[in-house]
């Protein structure tokens, strides 16, 4: 399988340390999700892999695409979803799916195409022409989720997507993401969720202090905490001694 | 230091969240020099001012008639300013849920509400008018000190109203139509203040002073129609009257909207099923440059207050106008034009800028996207530059038309301003909006300092460039 990420000695500190010279590879295929405490450095993972945040120190290649180095070619492959929506409340869905294949570079016919069809699929359509501004903040997840998905990313970074999502929707977009996964795709969320990661992601990592402190699968994990059985929960506060 | 959950520690509450999402805020280190400067020379010049209205006394019934005119310009410029305030207070800072679901009695909140935007519209005034009546009252004229109590008095008669008003307009329209009803009020009072200056050139002189005659007060005790201009005018009865009607309007207005404030209708009328049509989107565009622009170009169509703002600005184009028809005649003739329209191109620029910034709410959308910042901010230039260009080059054809030669100083000055405000704006925004709740002011008062300041010399650059002896009207030979 090809590797999509390759995070070697990534090191970042805001006056303190925040991460600590991390190591992580996903290769593509896969759903990896990042688990930690609050406060551990995992949405500034992202967000130095995602190429907003420059690292201290370490290096950051997207299916053999140095972040560091050529970064817009790195973007081009890749969608960021932070833990806010991203969004102009003064714009429409369409207009904001309008500006996001723009920036992607997205073929207009297909772009128009891509976003119908996701505006059908997450229940968008029907206000396709509102302003975001009166939107439900799980309203608003939808529409940057269409924004992450038009341009069909090779890599998926995804910070807390679920949250404010109903129970139909946040089934959709699990199913929306697994297929693109089976088509490829590789991707890494963070979420509190923990009965979410199990079911979803392939493998695990849980990071603390600014290090992985364990990465697999539910009973890599298991084995990793000492444990010999034991949920998805059990090993995490184990491991994060919380 | 005060009791917690009381009035006083409510109001100190909320006049932190007033101040953090002022305008004066971020640059205050820088601006407050600047302020100073400014305040001396405010004072000076009231000084000399003040002299010269002890000198020559007006009598009492055009005191009446000035104080009545004052009050009345304060009066809608606090009510436009009111009721953006109570908008963003009762629906957009969304801290009134929070603040309902406390043990807090809702009365309360509401006052402390009510209070802090009466504050807000009248300490400008108070400070503005404060620089007259001090010196005033160091002529030996203390009655003018009235004013700080009368401003007061009528900022919370404004806040009375504004939160009136903006309740019945919200529940009937939705809080975005009763924002665009306070910005056309600013509007109208601008005209009007603009219009009203312009006068004498287009009434004739008797006419005129018909129009004011009849606003003069009649016989030598004005009625009780003056009060509030007795008022400002410092007569003890008359100020004890107004601030007492002043506050009765103020417990009315409270009374009357506490049972709706607290049983949460108020803040509900805003929550309409589905959000605000746009116009039809789904025009891809392959090129990121035009999907940038045409973000800008609707975030700007869509900023609250854009056109009133933008008229406003543009009331320069009046005497441009006037001159180019040969019916008003300035200084040393056609050739002020290029110095005015030079002045307003920087302002238009700086204006279309700042709110390009302000718009920008996902600038990190932007940033994960696979193009460069440079690009973006490039976007933002573009966009801003376009708008004004669009908007300048009507007044540029008048002068193509009427004095061609002025066009290449004209041009040479409008392209120097433009590029220099819109590099300023890109860096030092001007504040345009209240912060919202919990997020920084993105505006800064040095921007609108430097802004007006790059406008200037601009124009008056272009000034000397396209006048032969540019002099020569104020200083005959």
């Amino acid at each position: 399988m090809t590797e999509a990420l390759r995070v070697r000695g990534l090191t970042k500190s805001f006056g303190r340390p925040v991460i600590g010279g991390l190591d992580l590879s996903i290769a593509s295929g896969e759903f990896y999700a990042l688990l930690g405490p609050n406060g551990v450095g995992k949405t500034t993972t992202l967000r130095m892999i995602a190429g907003v945040m420059r690292p201290d120190a370490g290096s950051i290649s997207v299916f053999g695409r140095d972040v560091l180095a050529d970064p817009l070619g790195a973007k081009a492959i890749m969608a960021w979803l932070p833990d806010e929506p991203l969004l102009y409340d003064r714009l429409s869905p369409m207009e904001y799916l309008e500006f996001v294949a723009g920036l992607w570079r997205v073929e207009p016919g297909l772009a128009r195409q891509r976003a119908e069809e996701l505006m059908e699929t997450l229940g968008l359509w029907a206000h396709r022409n509102e302003r975001c501004e009166g939107f439900s903040r799980g309203m608003k997840q939808k529409t940057v989720l269409a924004g992450a998905l038009i341009h069909e990313p090779q890599f998926l970074l995804l910070d807390e997507p679920f949250t404010g999502l109903d129970a139909a929707s946040s089934r959709l977009v699990k199913e929306i993401l697994q297929a693109r996964v089976r088509a490829g795709a590789a991707v890494i969320l963070t979420t509190h969720m923990l009965d979410v990661a199990e079911r979803l992601a392939t493998r695990i990592g849980i990071i603390s202090g600014g290090i992985l402190l364990a990465e697999g699968d539910l009973e890599a994990l298991q084995r990793q905490a000492g444990m010999h059985d034991g949920s998805l929960e059990d090993v995490f506060l184990q491991l994060t001694g919380a | 230091m005060f009791k917690p959950a009381g009035f006083a520690w409510l109001f100190v509450n909320e006049a932190r969240i007033l101040w953090r999402g002022s305008i004066l805020v971020r640059t205050h280190k820088y601006v407050l020099g600047p302020v100073v400067v400014v305040g001396l020379m405010f004072q000076g010049i009231a000084l000399i001012l003040a002299a010269q209205i002890v000198r020559h006394p007006l009598p009492l019934g055009q005191m009446v008639l000035v104080a009545n005119l004052n009050l009345f310009f304060f009066f809608v410029l606090m009510l436009s300013r009111a009721m953006t305030s109570a908008i963003d207070v009762l629906y957009g800072r969304g801290d009134v849920d929070f603040l309902l679901a406390s043990p807090i009695p809702p009365g309360r909140v509401l006052a402390v509400r009510m209070l802090g935007v009466a504050g807000s519209v009248a300490v400008p005034w108070v400070l503005l008018g404060g620089v007259l009546a001090n010196a005033m009252a160091i002529h030996g004229q203390p009655w003018a000190l009235a004013i700080y109590p009368m401003l007061l008095a009528e900022g919370l008669v404004v806040a009375a109203l504004a939160f009136a008003l903006v309740v019945g307009l919200v529940g009937w329209t939705g809080p975005k139509l009763a924002r665009r009803a306070g910005h056309m009020l600013a509007l109208f009072m601008g005209v009007f203040i603009f219009a009203l200056g312009q006068a004498p050139r287009f009434i004739p002189q008797a006419a005129l002073g018909h129009f004011w005659q009849a606003l003069l007060p009649v016989g030598s005790a004005p009625g009780v129609q003056h009060v509030f201009a007795k008022g400002l005018l410092g007569q003890p009865a008359a100020l004890a009257s107004s601030l007492a009607f002043s506050g009765v309007v103020f417990l009315l207005a409270l009374v009357t909207l506490d049972a709706r404030f607290a049983s949460g209708a108020i803040t509900a009328a805003a929550y309409r099923p589905g959000g605000t049509e746009a116009r039809q989107g789904g025009e891809f565009r392959a090129s990121p440059f035009a999907a940038v622009l045409m973000k800008n170009l609707r975030l700007l169509a869509r900023f609250p207050g854009v056109v009133t703002q933008t008229v406003y600005r543009s009331l320069t184009l009046v005497p441009v106008v006037m001159i180019l028809a040969g019916k008003l005649r300035i200084g040393s003739g056609t050739n002020v034009v290029a110095p005015l329209l030079v002045f307003l191109t920087g302002q238009l620029a700086l204006f279309f800028i700042s709110v390009m910034v302000v718009s920008d709410e996902s600038p990190e959308l932007a940033a994960s996207a696979p193009v460069s910042s440079a690009f973006l901010k490039r976007g933002a230039l573009v966009a801003a530059g376009y708008v004004t260009l669009v908007l300048m080059a009507l007044p540029v054809i008048g002068v193509l038309a009427r004095d061609a030669v002025l066009l290449p100083g004209l041009l040479l000055g409008m392209a120097g301003v433009l590029v220099c405000n819109l590099t300023l704006g890109l860096r030092l925004p001007i504040p345009l909006v209240r912060a919202d709740f919990g997020k920084a002011q993105n505006g800064t008062m040095l921007g609108l300092i430097l802004g007006v300041a790059v406008s200037s010399v601009w124009s008056l650059a272009v000034w000397l460039l396209v006048t032969p002896h540019p002099l020569a009207w104020v200083v005959p030979s």
